[in-house]
């Protein structure tokens, strides 16, 4: 069970709506938690939290450089999740195009389906 | 989390065809059978159709490079020509339930609620309502997790995060 367990941690480290916002600012650069602070305006505290989650399920790692420690996103980690994301949308939607071309098909032959 | 009220994922759809086709197509296994699959070259076979409140029904969809896949549908509500309510989950040939595979806390039972509604003679709005129905605390955070731009999911930055992955793609 623990490849299972891992997954499902990287899935309620991300349930966090205050985490995915940390994740979406560290896609666009690696930062400190400094500059985190300065972008979300949260107590760091509350910042560093949440990081520490998202460490701990490997979302997220750390490099160390003089004294600062700089924070990036694991891409890798993320794609799975990317993938699952529109997984909804994805699914359905496509489902729906498919509806739509049957149901142009149909009235083109003029297939009967009125009852 | 700061709310306990689940907000659905929802896609709205315009077909040019009568509301009562439209409806058809989701309940009839003659219609079902074509188009019932996630993108073009898959087949879908219903092997077995109760749509009726209360009803069930087992279908297979094979994709293209050959992948099966079983989904049993547990029917709700059939209301011709307006409304389709059903639970929908992956299975075996049998028709017995099995867990999402990638995601252990994936939520149990989701719900589709489906709205038909008349815009005129041949033009049919389908809004199509998704939601976890009970959910463990995990489960909801699951589903949380994965819906896109709405409600508490995502924001902008999920485009950032699109963009990035695709470029590590290359």
């Amino acid at each position: 069970m623990s490849r299972l367990k891992t997954t499902h941690d990287v899935f309620s480290a991300i349930g966090e709506p205050r985490r995915r916002v940390l994740i979406e600012q560290l896609v666009l650069k690696e930062m400190t938690v400094n500059e985190l602070v300065d972008i979300v305006q949260w107590p760091q505290p509350t910042v560093s939290k949440h990081l520490s989650v998202l460490k701990k399920v490997n979302l997220v790692s750390e490099r160390k450089e003089g004294r600062f420690r700089y924070y990036r996103i694991e891409p890798k980690e993320l794609r799975p999740i990317q993938e699952w994301i529109h997984q909804f949308e994805k699914y359905w939607g496509s489902t729906m195009d498919q509806l739509d071309n049957y149901l142009n098909q149909i009235q083109m032959k003029g297939v009967d389906s009125e009852h | 989390m700061s709310t306990d009220k689940i907000i659905p994922a929802e896609i709205v759809r315009e077909f040019t065809a009568p509301r009562q086709l439209v409806f058809d197509a989701w309940t009839q296994v003659k219609h079902l059978n074509n188009w019932m699959f996630p993108m073009p070259g898959c087949q879908c076979e219903f092997v077995s159709a109760n749509i009726v409140d209360g009803g069930s029904s087992l279908h297979k969809v094979t994709m293209p490079n050959g992948h099966e896949m079983w989904l049993y549908t547990k029917y709700e509500e059939v209301v011709s020509p307006e409304k389709l309510v059903f639970l929908q989950y992956f299975s075996n040939e049998n028709g017995d339930i099995v867990p999402m595979p990638h995601i252990p806390n994936w939520p149990r039972d989701m719900l589709a609620t489906l709205l038909f509604e008349e815009l005129s003679d041949d033009k049919t709005k389908l809004t199509f309502l998704w939601e976890p129905r009970n959910p463990t605390p995990e489960e909801l955070n699951a589903f949380e997790a994965t819906r896109s731009e709405h409600g508490n999911g995502w924001g902008a930055g999920m485009e950032q995060l699109h963009i990035y992955l695709e470029s590590l793609a290359g």
